[in-house]
């Protein structure tokens, strides 16, 4: 994107990229539609890239495998997460849907009326596999439009050595315990923190929920907003407090972004803790540079943790055509050999009943999957969480700065979500 | 153009056969009198597929992007409908658009005066004669060469609060006891990407420069010492004002590079919330893809905004400068 966007500017001006761009990927769609009886002979999918080594090797086999079972062409765009958001956007702006696109919402679109709901397109035995609460995330008034394609559960990595060193015993459990462990850490000194927060604008609405959950909080209750409820603004108070007052995290976690922030400063031995999910651990088994454990949240007075849960989507496009080859395309998806085979590369956590069975063999895994049943997720069924996901990623680092104000940040993003987005 | 009519009219004369000698005042008469027709027509296969070029990546993206900033857009980017002007309504009402503004001219003046006395400077030095002189002029040109973003990349690495190489240095040399969040710092944040504009923006304005120095002929410089004047009065009085119509291209040019440089801005500043540090550029962008706003309505307004703002910048700049006495004379 960014280097097409310098061509455009190289050829007539940076202003007219958006809509050059815009020519330019919409012409690459793929048509699809003709032969006989209205039905097509190709479809296409837009992919995330979860990974450079997976994910494409993922989808071109998968590709192979649904040409040989359907005889449709299934051609395959992986795109990166930096750009997906533009491209669905352009393709969309240009009248050329994909069949099938895979990204991190979907609300928006069945509001827009673009989807196929599970009734179209899901049969009964892959929809009774689906595990409850993703099948409730991803329906909208009633209907379930996001089919999710993978899901991942947040858990609280520590460092041994550095507990060791610190004189810890175990991971802690409440909060109090928590800000207590992250002292000790943080007094080790030679540049130790206590805890990693990452509250950027990549993902803080990830960090934020982990910690709202374990204080009884959520974005949404009983079908209403409550992004500004006590307890969130308790929980946000309680953020600030540790970078602010405590000082046990590291400098500026309103503006530490997770992937080039606080992930390497967890991976290079700095951070005592950090929130991480399964491809965190694979890269540390990885690098085999850290030793580290991980553990389920603490709570803010140590009752049940919960897990946040996180999954995407394949949402299938109203094309005309094309509704038996994009059925098809679940069948074979989410068959075991399939949906448990990407999961498996991509180091991300199953879906389906299942794959929960298929999975429970790996120790690893164990941490993520007893929780994974009763992960809460964010309100990815409400149309308005898609711009207030956005608002809370561009301002709830300024909460946690020495000047910030915790409750009016959230009262902001309440009344952002209140009125519709 | 006027090459181009000319031809026009050579390659009528060749067509028609030649005329007797008497009739030729006559012929000159009417090709005259037809300009328009003949000359239009002639010139067409010629200035075709440029036409169609332009059209097809200026003028037709222009279209567009108007049409777009008056449409209404859903978060989808499915468009709803017409928006009249309400997108632009929306922009002007932003209530970030205030910083945004200032940002920018802060932004593009900084880049801009600083690149131009440094490359004042570092074009005297290429001039002279010296010892591995290709050398520091390769040098100067890789900046340049490199691409923005991974130049912008590899500062956002070297400025890091945790690792970067500038924090190890100043705290080895002892300037610093802690570590400066050269971008996460709001006082830092500006000056950083300002520096980073600088370092990219220097061999351009530099090579311009020295175009600009190799014009001047040596005998004006002899002359000036004949006459006794200081290495000062010579610069300032003979080098500067003949170095102005390359400074004029340097600076035109430059603001308009400057002010739609979108890498630096946006890698520099992408950890930060908000649009504390965003110049016109990024802030478009954001209003499309990563606000909460996402719409494209609204950044195509902006874009159509920006473009206007920088014609006018532009135009402004060349008529304070008198841009025609200088290049023509």
């Amino acid at each position: 994107m960014i280097k097409r966007l310098v061509a455009a500017a190289a050829a007539g001006g940076i202003a007219l990229a958006l809509t050059a761009c815009g020519g330019g990927t919409g012409a690459a769609t793929a048509g699809g539609s003709g032969g006989d009886g209205g039905k097509v002979t190709q479809i296409k999918l837009v992919a995330a890239e979860y990974s450079k080594d997976n994910t494409a090797a993922f989808w071109n086999k998968f590709a192979a495998a649904y040409k040989a079972k359907t005889g449709i062409d299934l051609n395959v765009q992986v795109v990166s997460w930096d750009d997906i958001d533009q491209q669905s956007s352009t393709m969309l702006q240009n009248n050329a849907a994909p069949d099938i696109l895979n990204l991190n919402a979907y609300a928006s679109y069945a509001k827009d009326g673009l989807l196929y709901s599970s009734d179209d397109v899901l049969s009964d035995a892959v929809k009774g596999d689906l595990l409850p609460n993703f099948v409730q995330s991803g329906t909208y008034q009633g209907k379930m439009y996001g089919m999710p394609d993978l899901s991942s559960a947040r858990a609280l990595f520590y460092n041994t050595d550095i507990f060791a060193k610190a004189g810890i015993a175990g991971p802690p459990k409440t909060w109090d315990e928590f800000t207590a462990d992250a002292k000790k850490i943080t007094a080790l000194g030679d540049g130790t923190v206590g805890y990693a927060m990452p509250l950027g604008p990549e993902e803080a609405q990830a960090e934020f929920s982990i910690w709202m959950f374990n204080n009884d909080g959520n974005w949404k209750t009983d079908g209403k907003w409550t992004v500004n409820s006590p307890q969130n603004v308790d929980t946000l108070n309680f953020l600030k407090s540790l970078a602010v007052t405590d000082k046990v995290t590291q400098n500026n976690p309103g503006k530490t972004n997770r992937t080039d922030g606080a992930f390497p400063l967890f991976q290079s031995g700095k951070a005592g803790m950090v929130v991480g999910f399964s491809p965190l651990a694979a890269t540390l088994d990885k690098d085999a540079k850290v030793h580290y454990a991980t553990a389920p949240m603490p709570t803010k007075a140590g009752g049940t943790p919960s897990t946040y849960g996180v999954t995407d989507y394949l949402m299938a496009f109203k094309k005309p055509g094309n509704q038996d080859a994009v059925k098809a395309f679940y069948d074979l998806y989410y068959s075991p050999d399939q949906v448990n085979t990407f999961i498996k590369a991509e180091g991300f956590l199953p879906v389906t009943k299942s794959g929960v069975q298929y999975f429970a063999s790996d120790p690893k895994l164990s941490t993520y999957l007893n929780t994974l049943t009763g992960a809460k997720l964010t309100p990815t069924d409400d149309p308005n969480w898609d711009r207030v996901k956005l608002a809370v990623q561009q301002n709830i680092g300024a909460a946690v700065a020495p000047n910030g104000d915790p409750k009016a940040v959230l009262d902001a993003l309440q009344a952002q979500a209140q009125s519709g987005g | 153009m006027r090459r181009t009519s000319s031809d026009g009219v050579g390659a009528a004369a060749t067509v028609v056969p030649a005329p007797p000698r008497r009739h030729r005042p006559r012929r000159a008469r009417a090709a005259d009198s037809g300009r328009g027709d003949v000359r239009s027509l002639t010139a067409l296969p010629w200035l075709g597929p440029a036409l169609v070029l332009i059209a097809a990546v200026v003028v037709y993206p222009a279209i567009e992007l108007v049409r777009a900033s008056m449409s209404d857009y859903s978060i989808t980017g499915l468009r709803k409908g017409s928006a009249g002007l309400a997108n632009y309504a929306k922009v002007l009402a932003h209530p970030d658009l205030g910083t945004v503004l200032v940002n920018t001219v802060v932004w593009v003046l900084a880049v801009l005066v600083l690149s131009l006395v440094i490359s004042l400077g570092l074009a005297q030095l290429l001039g002279k004669e010296f010892f591995g002189r290709k050398l520091v002029r390769w040098a100067v040109i890789i900046p340049w060469a490199a691409s923005l973003v991974i130049t912008a990349r590899l500062f956002t690495l070297l400025l890091d609060y945790n690792y970067g190489i500038v924090n190890r240095f100043l705290i080895a040399v002892g300037l610093r006891d802690t570590p400066i969040d050269f971008l996460g710092d709001d006082r830092w944040t500006m000056p950083s990407m300002i520096a980073v504009g600088v370092f990219v923006t220097v061999p351009f304005t530099s090579y311009v420069l020295l175009a600009g120095l190799k014009a001047i002929p040596a005998d004006v410089h002899e002359a000036a010492r004949v006459d006794g004047a200081s290495p000062w009065q010579a610069y300032t009085r003979i080098t500067l004002p003949l170095l102005r119509p390359a400074l004029l291209v340097a600076t035109v040019l430059n603001i308009i590079y400057v002010f739609n440089s979108f890498p630096i801005v946006y890698t520099l500043n992408d950890r930060n919330p908000g649009f504390a540090h965003d110049t016109t550029i990024t802030f478009m962008y954001k209003l499309a893809f990563k606000s909460a706003d996402k719409s494209v309505g609204m950044s195509a307004a902006a874009g159509v905004a920006n473009v206007l703002l920088i014609l006018v910048v532009v135009l402004a700049y060349l008529r304070v400068s008198r841009w025609r006495e200088a290049t023509d004379g």
